[in-house]
């Protein structure tokens, strides 16, 4: 579903990613695991398309198409959804709003019809029940005043309203208590469809004891420097990065 | 204390105030208004900005602006004190006409009022218009007044208010601005335990000008002010915010907080704002913030994300930047009423 290669990328003249490679396929949850300033977010960044990350070489096809001569707004209507570490308050606009607004957007760009405002609210009722979140939570000004967890809570929500193919979760577990976590993570798991992929971005194991992974990949200054299955994460739990530290330069 | 207006005469260039006037220096009206109008009575334009339930009155005739207090007499006895006020004018092609007025209106104890003016128009004019509010003990005037004027009008509108024990003032103002628009109000606080809010948001683009003048004076012991103005600026638009809060000694108890926030949308757009508080009186709390910035990239990017092109997303948060200053107009079918302009006046306003 999403294949990268040699992707080299920079921010600001410095050089993060240095050529790297993934593939994830459909169906599949993949890892990304390392050691802070590997260059994990800017690979959420990257493929969500944020301005002044500038890519200057490699290739990511997504689906088929070349993602990285889309528009940041494309990728989203193709299927791609970035869920962002600290996701962002955007006052004065309720959160009712802002995913209608989304959601319609993405279909227009598609072709499809808009969902009028009684299916709208009639979905996002029954997934806000399931999420534990209030609706009058989502009368209010996107995630202004919001919890942690309320605003990783109303992350999953728009996964589910907007049903990307491709997720994203950029350290979905910073911010939570265990009783989130486990709120967010089932919301999370829900999603998991043989037509959808996820790559999940975490320094930490107790995110995978959640969502569990079919693939862990390491990154360490900007490569992927190994891959393996659910055990590596265990592994790194006991022994840390130190051993791969190496491995980049 | 006697009400600062700088003496202002259409019909007399040599009254015209120019930057040498501290009080404009950032709002030249010489400048703009190099021919004498012609003197003209106000043609009437029936105000298009909507309906919210209001009894309708329409402001005619020179000097005065007509019976104003028997407007109020009938909005309280015929629409629940909900009054709309028709202050569009209409005027001439090729030729400056000059319209000037002055009107007054007096609540009585415990008598409330929700007001609406509009002042929408058409074509060339100059307008000099003043309102004088005076509140009795317990009165309550909520005022939304808008400004939607042609991009060739130059505009002058001030008020008076004076403030009674317990009485209440709220003010909302909405502009576009226009070839020069200034909206001056001047509050005395006069009453003990009374509350003031001043609040305004404005959208300019073009060449358009505005200014948003205000200035309270606390001459009694527990009076509280509240200030909320936001606006967007873009192309070669000017927007000016002077707000003047002064404490008079023994004015003790005074609460008194004015916010400005103001985004440039481009490279050209100015935003001049001057926030001053002079405070004689020992304990008194006052604040004031005044920012000034362009549209939050990150917001932009999170919204993108999510799908919506950037013109959507662009739209959205500037809308999302004035509506809570609507938001606070406690009247729902006025609220609303105001949405509805604002979202209609943000269309067509964000293509950069």
């Amino acid at each position: 579903m999403l294949s990268i290669e040699n992707l080299t990328v920079s921010v600001d003249t410095k050089t993060i990613l240095k050529g790297l490679n993934l593939n994830v396929p459909a169906g599949e949850v993949h890892a990304i695991m390392g050691p802070n300033g590997a260059g994990k977010s800017t690979l959420g960044y990257t493929l969500a398309g944020r301005p002044n990350y500038e890519v200057a070489q490699g290739a990511v096809d997504f689906n088929g198409e070349d993602l990285l001569e889309m528009e940041v707004h494309e990728r989203a209507a193709a299927g791609l959804y970035l869920s962002f570490q600290y996701p962002l308050e955007i006052p004065g606009v309720p959160a009712l709003t802002f995913i209608r607004t989304a959601l319609n957007a993405q279909r227009k760009l598609r072709g499809e019809d808009e969902m009028s405002a009684p299916e709208f609210l009639k979905t996002t009722r029954e997934l806000a029940k399931t999420l534990k979140i209030d609706m009058d939570m989502l009368k209010r000004p996107l995630n202004v005043g919001f919890s942690g967890g309320e605003k990783k809570r109303m992350e999953v929500l728009q996964m589910a309203l907007l049903k990307p193919k491709f997720l994203i979760l950029d350290e979905t577990d910073s911010g939570l208590d265990i009783d989130a976590l486990k709120v967010v993570s089932d919301g999370v798991n829900a999603l998991r469809a043989p037509d959808r992929a996820m790559l999940v971005i975490t320094h930490y194991q107790r995110l995978l004891d959640h969502i569990k992974p079919d693939r862990i990949h390491i990154l360490v200054d900007g490569k992927i420097v190994h891959s393996g299955g659910p055990e590596l994460a265990l592994e790194l739990e006991a022994h840390g990065y130190d051993r791969y530290l190496g491995e980049a330069a | 204390m006697a009400f600062d207006l700088t003496p202002l005469d259409l019909f007399d260039p040599s009254s015209y105030p120019t930057r040498r006037n501290e009080e404009w220096k950032y709002s030249d009206l010489a400048r703009v208004l190099r021919d004498v109008p012609s003197r003209t009575a106000l043609t009437h334009l029936q105000a298009a900005t909507g309906d919210f339930g209001g009894f309708y009155w329409h402001c005619a005739g020179d000097g005065q602006l007509g019976d104003l207090q028997a407007a109020v007499t009938k909005a309280i006895q015929v629409s629940g004190g909900r009054l709309y006020l028709d202050l569009s004018d209409v005027g001439e092609e090729g030729a400056v006409a000059g319209y000037q007025g002055e009107g007054r209106i007096a609540l009585g104890a415990d008598e409330h009022l929700i007001l609406l003016e509009d002042y929408s128009g058409a074509l060339d004019y100059a307008a000099n218009t003043t309102l004088h509010f005076d509140l009795a003990e317990g009165a309550s005037l909520t005022r939304v007044v808008i400004l939607d004027e042609p991009e060739t009008a130059v505009s002058v509108r001030r008020s008076t208010v004076k403030t009674a024990p317990g009485s209440v003032f709220k003010q909302y103002v909405f502009a576009t601005g226009a070839k020069f628009q200034r909206f001056e109000t001047h509050v005395e606080h006069a009453g003990h335990g009374a509350h003031v809010e001043m609040h305004g948001a404005y959208l300019l683009k073009d060449t358009a000008h505005f200014d948003y003048t205000t200035r309270v004076n606390h001459a009694e012991i527990d009076g509280t002010t509240e200030q909320l103005i936001k606006g967007l600026v873009k192309d070669r638009a000017t927007a000016v915010f002077q707000g003047r809060i002064y404490v008079e000694k023994g004015a003790d108890g005074t609460d008194a907080r004015m916010r400005h926030q103001a985004l440039m949308l481009n490279d050209g757009a100015h935003v001049r704002a001057k926030p001053e508080l002079e405070i004689y009186a020992d304990d008194v709390q006052c604040a004031h913030g005044n920012t000034i910035g362009a549209l939050d990239e990150a917001a932009l990017f999170f919204c993108q994300s999510r799908g919506m092109p950037e013109d959507t997303a662009r739209a959205l948060l500037m809308q999302a930047f004035v509506v809570p200053v609507a938001e606070q107009i406690e009247d729902e079918a006025l609220r609303e009423m105001v949405l509805n302009w604002i979202e209609d006046k943000a269309g067509g306003f964000y293509a950069l």
